[in-house]
């Protein structure tokens, strides 16, 4: 299953912000990984549970799409994102408040830790994750590349740095991440399929989930 | 928003990395952050961003990969004008500084030393209290750094059976039961306020002693790094240590 194009995403929400029903369940399916990886990457995500914000945020999503209080699709867009981001800021406040954390200066640097992995994957998972990025380093073109890949990841050498000694544009450093992470996507679909495929699988599953909670409780019925 | 075209879409793409590094201003976050709603497309490109990020971690910490060549690198024809320079320069500056029958000599006693081999192990006891301000509580040369660093901290609160925190307990006897039933470490890059390693939960043995191994530490960059030890219970969790460490 291939993501839609953003073009034909905004059509989606075009069609949607017409009162199409079966374009609002399309738009649901469409924008929750952008939703999902807002919660999981935004300033709160350490804090937050991030499926159940998602499912909050496209709910009240929907409601101003039926609302037509808006009229422009990327208004939708960014209407999304400030709502999962301020849920994220709310559930992540109220997190903080039942806990006993010590020091302010920690909470700050923890709760503005973006790396902050939470531990969605298992030891297994883990490593099979670990075996493929050593597989995707391995089969670099370049040394250059390889690198690259591991002073900006493991060292944290800055871009500007690393294109300098490497003798890279800006331009040209982007695309072998942006290649970097193409060659993954293959590599973990191959040998790791249940890393990649299920988030699609699922984002499909709660979305149609979303809408028809949606649609039985303002209308009881489906 | 600008609009929904290929080419702002691949500028966006751009940013993924810096994204997830929380590099970006609050208006470019934003910006993004609604890019990332219309394209399901850039948030695949952030979860593959994260993926690689978490898995290059993970291939060092089982130490997968092979930094020998992670160094700054120059043009080949760089690398053979220096390196001919180099020998020529040496082989000139040794015949006509040393006299011919001592530099057999020269050459056994300049032998270079095998390397040592690594420490397999080191164990650094953290107590509760930590030492003056501003200095570090472990510090490890990366020349020389343990292939395990075992971190002791002695963090470990142990309260009476109602959890309770007092001297004496109810029935007299002294408290024993650990504050919480599971502790963990991470291990956070000042600098880039990044999380390096976080340690799997622990329960305290013998009462109060917990022990976390930090691998490979060699791999770490220099500078300093927060040692955040938290207490865990089924509600909430708590930071109950934190620590200095600082790799040379």
């Amino acid at each position: 299953m291939s993501a839609p194009p953003v073009d034909e995403v905004e059509r989606i929400v075009v069609a949607a912000l017409t009162g199409n029903r079966d374009a609002e369940s399309r738009m649901l399916v469409a924008l929750r990984p952008g939703v999902l990886a807002v919660l999981r990457f935004g300033a709160f995500h350490r804090w937050v549970d991030a499926e159940d914000l998602t499912q909050e945020t496209l709910h009240i999503v929907v409601e101003r799409v039926r609302a037509r209080t808006i009229d422009d699709p990327r208004k939708v867009f960014a209407f999304a994102a400030a709502t999962a981001r301020n849920l994220a800021l709310n559930a992540a406040r109220k997190m903080l408040r039942q806990q006993t954390v010590v020091d302010s200066e920690l909470v700050d640097e923890l709760a503005q830790n973006l790396e902050m992995e939470q531990s969605d994957l298992s030891e297994q998972d883990d490593r099979q994750l670990a075996e493929a990025v050593a597989a995707l380093l391995e089969e670099l073109p370049t040394e250059r590349d390889r690198q690259l890949l591991m002073r900006f990841y493991l060292d944290g050498t800055d871009k500007q740095q690393l294109c300098r000694e490497l003798g890279l544009s800006p331009k040209h450093f982007d695309r072998v991440l942006m290649r970097a992470r193409t060659r993954l996507r293959t590599i973990i679909e191959r040998r790791a399929p249940h890393l990649a495929l299920l988030p699609r699988a699922l984002s499909l599953f709660l979305a149609l989930a979303t809408t028809f909670t949606f649609w039985v409780r303002h209308f009881g019925h489906w | 928003m600008k609009t929904l075209d290929r080419q702002s879409l691949e500028e966006q793409t751009r940013l993924v990395s810096r994204y997830v590094a929380g590099d970006l201003s609050r208006s470019e976050r934003a910006e993004f952050e609604a890019w990332l709603i219309a394209s399901p497309e850039l948030a695949g490109e952030v979860e593959m961003e994260r993926r690689l990020r978490r898995g290059i971690a993970s291939a060092a910490r089982r130490g997968w990969l092979n930094r020998s060549a992670s160094r700054p690198v120059m043009s080949r024809q760089w690398r053979v004008a220096i390196a001919a320079s180099l020998v020529a320069a040496v082989a000139v500056g040794w015949v006509l500084a040393v006299p011919g029958r001592d530099r057999a000599q020269l050459a056994e006693s300049n032998r270079p030393a095998k390397q040592l081999p690594r420490l397999a192990s080191r164990v650094v006891q953290l107590a509760s209290v930590r030492g003056a301000a501003g200095a570090p509580d472990i510090e490890v040369a990366r020349a020389d750094a343990p292939v395990e660093l075992v971190l002791q901290p002695d963090v470990v609160v142990l309260t009476c059976e109602d959890g309770s925190i007092e001297f004496e307990c109810p029935s007299g006897a002294a408290p024993a039961t650990p504050q919480y039933p599971e502790y963990e470490a991470d291990v956070v890059n000042r600098r880039r306020a990044a999380l390096i390693w976080r340690s799997p939960r622990q329960t305290p043995v013998s009462g109060t002693q917990l022990s976390f191994a930090l691998r490979d530490s060699a791999s770490l960059e220099p500078g300093d790094y927060d040692v955040i030890v938290r207490g865990h219970a089924p509600d909430h969790e708590e930071v109950v240590g934190r620590f200095v460490l600082r790799i040379n």
